[in-house]
């Protein structure tokens, strides 16, 4: 019999039982509406990833770090012995960690790699204030400015490189700062005022503030006010977290600002991280050979590639577990296909018998078995996959809303995929349909002709 | 020529063992009609089962022109019960939910035959059920479903055609018509027609009545009256 006959055959007998084929079909498609959800969030999560790192990140760059904490490795459950470099970072919980920091001497030592280009301290400080004439005080933080990054312009415009007197402002600020719109604030100069560091004061005014609030009556001589020029307004960018009130600055000013708040102290020209540019970093050996090299003495460090894969580790838990959950569903739905297909043969039993009287070969009533298996498990596909990808189009502009994504979407549905976890899911069926089909092949046609 | 000699049929084992056909041996000349009769139990079915190959006699043979049937196996037999035999059941066994066109396309589709349509309009119509090409056999009546297995019988245009009680499950006026139908495409396509029947009126129309009891053939006869 040929394939074409066999599938017809078999599709106008799950057609002749309709409720039953959908409803064995629908147990299926739980599992299929289950996978297609996971596979498309997962694709979000992942499109997500990327675009962060591809915004963030140069994948030529090293991120160089003293303590493995900084990359989510370390052990802080445990007394670590003390060394001159430690600094305080705030952990995840917000609770302050100690970590081993990297000193000037560190940046220097890197910088005479054969390999490396460059070496960008990685600097993030909370400043006092932010002003301009006539408007109030507004508190900001400042972030050194990756020539990595990626952000909408929505006006102005980047110089490269950054000079030292330039500032990009975040849009949060351009109605609090009183400019009208966006292009207003183009060439306007703020002023960030950023507090000395209190050993620095005790040695200028030779006085110990007792506590913060005499540090602000020392006035004038605890605060050092920095004028910056607002060479670009930029969007928040959700794929760019965190910068959303950063005001972001050269290196080498951040560097000067960092200075002022930590001299004197313990934290003087210490970073947590550092950014090592790579000489021709895009072959993956040089970076490998920087990374030998900074493990010998004594760094951390991890490419864009390993940052892309730590962030990915986490969305591959989270789909484990609900493909766990949808395969669960797709194996409880295969009894439901072995149950209904037996059902089917002992109904059809004389059907059987008079196919074989007539010369069906066993091969194809086996086959016209499976086809049957093969189409529900096509049904159950179509209708979960279908129903996901009709209700995750309808649900992802709230999703995404909610999850304030901007103009990334969660769910991102891939025909490929698609296809693909239906043929699954027909195999799977057909697989359901072996035993029954087994016994519809074997059956005496003296015998299923006899059947009442 | 169609030849069935010395089959020995045996059911069971040592005490339960029961033997249905016992040296049971005739001839009959293709094209003809027929008749197998005899009492329940003795032995029709079997005979008819091993003569169509559904069945294995314990030793003997059926001889369908040259080919010994059961010397076929697996693949060959269901490739000549598909081109070469055909069968008509009591109870139709036609399939409710398809139409006459799909059910008589069923050993078409078997043998991977072609020229479908024509060959199923053709069947239909020899049977006067061409206007129900479309219909459900659900809604058919008991006379035309039996019809339409008669068109299913003959689409492949078999040699043989087995017949077990085609009217057992009529009234006698429909069960007249099918009878009249069946000899009369008998005598038309020219094949042989192999009826297994308690009918004595069936059986008196066809050419060779076989009377079978408790597994032997008792009678042989040749009814001269009933013209080829």
């Amino acid at each position: 019999m040929k394939i074409f006959d066999v599938s017809q055959r078999s599709a106008r007998n799950l057609k002749q039982a309709k409720a039953r084929t959908l409803l064995t079909a629908m147990a299926i498609g739980v599992g299929a509406f289950a996978l297609t959800m996971t596979l498309a969030a997962s694709n979000g999560a992942q499109s997500y990833v990327n675009r962060l790192i591809s915004n963030n990140f140069d994948p030529t760059e090293l991120l160089v770090a003293k303590d493995e904490t900084i990359f989510g490795r370390g052990d802080n459950n445990k007394p670590q012995e003390y060394d001159a470099s430690f600094g305080s970072i705030s952990s995840a919980s917000g609770a302050p960690i100690q970590v081993k920091q990297v000193t000037e001497q560190d940046v220097n030592k890197i910088l005479k790699y054969p390999l490396v280009e460059q070496v960008r301290e990685g600097v993030i400080l909370n400043v006092q204030y932010v002003t301009r004439p006539g408007q109030k005080k507004y508190i900001a933080n400042i972030q050194d400015y990756s020539p990595a990054r990626n952000p909408e312009i929505l006006a102005g415009s980047i110089p490269k490189p950054i000079n030292n007197t330039s500032l990009l402002l975040p849009e949060a600020y351009v109605s609090a700062l009183g400019f009208k719109d966006p292009q207003s604030a183009i060439g306007k100069e703020l002023t960030i005022a950023i507090r000395k560091s209190l050993s620095s004061q005790i040695v200028e005014t030779g006085t110990a503030p007792r506590n913060l609030q005499d540090a602000e009556v020392i006035g004038d001589k605890s605060t050092v006010l920095v004028p910056f020029k607002v060479v670009a307004v930029l969007k928040s960018e959700p794929a760019q977290p965190g910068t959303e009130l950063s005001l972001q600055i050269s290196t080498q000013a951040a560097k000067n600002l960092n200075d002022i708040a930590t001299a004197g102290t313990s934290q003087y020209r210490q970073y947590t991280r550092v950014n090592v540019k790579v000489k021709d970093g895009e072959d993956k050996a040089n970076l490998l050979k920087v990374q030998e090299q900074l493990s010998k003495d004594g760094f951390v460090s991890q490419s864009v590639e390993e940052t892309q894969q730590f962030l990915t580790q986490i969305i591959n838990v989270l789909k484990t577990i609900v493909v766990a959950f949808g395969l669960i569903a797709i194996i409880a739905s295969v009894f439901g296909v072995v149950n209904t297909m037996y059902i089917s043969v002992i109904q059809r039993t004389r059907e059987i018998g008079l196919m074989k009287a007539l010369g069906m070969r066993r091969k194809d009533v086996s086959r016209l078995f499976r086809f049957e298996a093969a189409w529900i498990g096509f049904l159950g596909g179509a209708i979960g996959s279908g129903l996901a990808v009709v209700l995750g189009t309808l649900l992802n502009p709230w999703i995404t809303n909610k999850l304030d994504f901007g103009t990334q979407k969660l769910l991102i549905f891939k025909a490929n995929q698609i296809a693909i976890l239906i043929v699954l899911l027909v195999l799977v069926a057909i697989f359901a349909g072996l035993l029954p089909a087994r016994k519809a092949a074997k059956l005496d046609p003296i015998e299923a002709l006899r059947t009442e | 020529m169609i030849s069935v000699k010395n089959i020995v049929k045996t059911y069971g084992k040592k005490d339960s063992l029961f033997k249905a056909l016992s040296n049971v041996s005739f001839s009959i000349p293709e094209g003809s009609t027929v008749a197998i009769v005899g009492k329940s139990g003795s032995g029709k079915s079997t005979l008819m089962h091993i003569m169509s190959g559904l069945d294995h006699p314990d030793s003997g043979a059926v001889m369908i022109g040259d080919q010994e049937l059961h010397k076929l196996k697996g693949r060959k037999m269901d490739k000549f019960r598909s081109t070469e035999m055909s069968f008509i059941f009591q109870a139709f066994f036609v399939e409710a939910n398809q139409t006459c066109y799909q059910n008589v396309s069923l050993p078409l589709e078997i043998a991977e035959e072609g020229q479908r349509k024509i060959r199923i309009e053709d069947a239909l119509g020899q049977v006067g059920l061409k206007d129900k090409i479309d219909a459900k056999a659900g809604n058919l009546s008991g006379g035309q479903k039996q019809r339409l297995a008669i068109a299913r019988a003959i689409v492949n245009k078999p040699k043989l055609i087995f017949a077990d009680e085609p009217t057992g499950n009529l009234d006698s006026s429909t069960g007249e018509m099918i009878i009249k139908l069946l000899f009369k495409l008998n005598r038309l396509n020219k094949n042989t027609l192999i009826v297994v029947t308690h009918d004595n009126e069936l059986a008196d129309r066809c050419q060779y009545r076989i009377t079978l009891k408790d597994g032997k053939v008792v009678h042989f006869a040749e009814n001269k009256k009933v013209s080829k």
